[in-house]
């Protein structure tokens, strides 16, 4: 077989939500010795990518597209403890993520940070009603390239705006990318929060965290 | 009159409420706290939205008891609180409806999700909207299931309903316009979710939130193909609007009025608004509903 076809029986695999097959693929990817980055690549992550294509156009729903994370997150749990050599680190970037204090509306945050973990970046997911203080000190504690914040009550939205207050206070505000999320939103309020972007989805939010780690 | 009397008179056209939240907001809920609790807290508050709902027009107002199942109050450590904030929410209500006006026990989402999304069984589901649906029965003179996005968690919560009550009951799913229709966020199609509900002990089949007042109005059109129960529709007034840290509703009142108008006529049975929307819509809603 070759390997494109390996790869698209892969991508299949994830597209078809076949998790059996998908983790068959991926110990034999690894028993075969084969270029593993490119496996995940041109394997798994285009099977993921089809999947958010799917959601995007209304033929996958949450169960389909939570389904398809974690598959690909089980094949590249599998995978990871074989990639010794160092240019083959697989992060594509550290993302600290939480729902901010107060709201406790952890569903879409948890899709997104499920997203990009299947997308390749270190995802530090700090759960729900997380005090503004704690986000920072987390940022700062691994790394972080991007602090994603979830709101979902126009009640709590307030404390995006006080988390990029405090970076600033603390002379952080540049080394931090800041993305928002969730339902009330909007490009508004993303400028009047001086935000770095925000996303209506769990598929934007990969595509805005890829664009700007890529600047 | 009783609501089955309303169903009955081909010429009544029952007027619900309007938003609670948004009203809350307007009045400074904290941020963070579960309108709910606000039962016990600020009961003048809830008095006050329900009384201005009812002047409004309201033909029947819901209990501020969305989120009052223990599932959900766990999230704020309130599980504890259930009896004494139901008690309350009953108590807050009954002391303002006007002579003729209803009672509606609002039955909102758990907040959990089943597998893949969450780790919820339906037995959960089952017991926590059983516990919540028993302390409201003594209250209520009908139940509204609202703003459920997932067909067996709308399932769930009809059998706890009907298992403690044999009082009327609207069905009300939330729906996500996509390229293919209209589909919940769980993937069910508003056929699937119409058809299942047809088989149900239900007296009427409801839409709520998520859609403004356009993409209702094509909802209900598609809805009136696959059922012949009446129909309940509680849109929202468009998308909320953040201006210097305050929350906004822009669509304007008389057009989300008409909106309403275009659905009465296509044969909607209950009508009210969900987020957004104010005694302001209702009062507007109520003007139309009498010129008919």
């Amino acid at each position: 077989m070759s390997k494109e076809n390996f790869y698209n029986d892969i991508s299949e695999a994830i597209v078809n939500l076949d998790e059996e097959k998908a983790i068959e693929y991926a110990k034999k990817a690894v028993r075969e010795k084969m270029k593993l980055l490119e496996v995940i690549e041109k394997g798994f992550a285009a099977g993921i990518r089809k999947v958010g294509e799917l959601w995007e156009e209304g033929e996958f729903f949450l169960p389909e597209l939570m389904r398809g994370a974690q598959i690909m997150q089980n094949c590249l749990d599998l995978i990871i403890p074989y990639l010794h050599d160092a240019s083959e680190k697989i992060s594509h970037g550290v993302v600290v993520i939480a729902t901010i204090e107060g709201d406790i509306h952890s569903i879409g945050k948890t899709i997104v940070a499920t997203m990009l973990r299947a997308y390749g970046y270190d995802v530090f997911d700090l759960g729900a009603d997380v005090p503004v203080e704690k986000i920072v000190e987390e940022a700062i504690e691994k790394n972080a390239d991007i602090i994603g914040i979830s709101a979902l009550l126009t009640t709590t939205m307030t404390g995006q705006k006080k988390v990029i207050e405090l970076l600033r206070e603390k002379n952080l505000a540049n080394k931090f990318k800041v993305i928002l999320g969730g339902a009330p939103v909007t490009n508004t309020w993303v400028e009047e929060c001086s935000a770095d972007g925000f996303a209506e989805n769990a598929i934007g939010a990969v595509r805005l965290v890829k664009s700007l780690l890529d600047k | 009159m009783s609501f089955q009397d309303w169903l009955k008179d081909d010429s009544k056209i029952v007027l619900f409420d309007g938003g609670f939240g948004s009203e809350l907001i307007k009045r400074g809920l904290e941020s963070g706290k579960i309108p709910d609790i606000l039962n016990v807290e600020q009961p003048d508050v809830i008095s006050e939205i329900h009384r201005s709902y009812y002047n409004a027009g309201s033909d029947m107002c819901q209990t501020n008891t969305f989120g009052s199942t223990p599932l959900n109050l766990s999230h704020y450590n309130l599980e504890n609180r259930i009896e004494e904030i139901i008690d309350n929410a009953l108590e807050n209500i009954k002391n303002v409806r006007p002579s003729g006006g209803l009672i509606v026990g609002d039955i909102g989402p758990t907040g959990e999700f089943r597998p893949p999304v969450g780790n919820v069984t339906s037995d959960q589901w089952y017991s926590s909207f059983s516990t919540q649906a028993k302390l409201l029965e003594k209250g209520v003179d009908l139940w509204h299931i609202e703003t459920i996005s997932d067909l067996e968690e709308m399932l769930a919560a009809i059998k706890a309903v009907r298992d403690v009550s044999k009082k009327p009951l609207i069905a009300s799913i939330t729906y996500r316009m996509t390229k293919r229709g209209f589909f919940t966020i769980m993937g069910d199609s508003l056929e699937k979710c119409i058809e299942a509900l047809n088989n149900e002990n239900i007296d009427v089949i409801g839409a709520n939130c998520t859609l403004g007042s356009k993409d209702m109005l094509k909802l209900l059109k598609a809805s009136k193909n696959f059922t012949d129960k009446p129909l309940s529709i509680k849109p929202n007034a468009g998308q909320p609007v953040v201006k210097s840290g305050k929350t906004y509703y822009e669509q304007p009142v008389e057009e989300f009025a008409n909106d309403i108008r275009e659905m009465i006529e296509f044969g909607a049975k209950i009508v009210g608004g969900c987020c957004g929307t104010s005694p302001k819509t209702i009062k507007e809603i109520r003007k139309i509903i009498n010129s008919l």
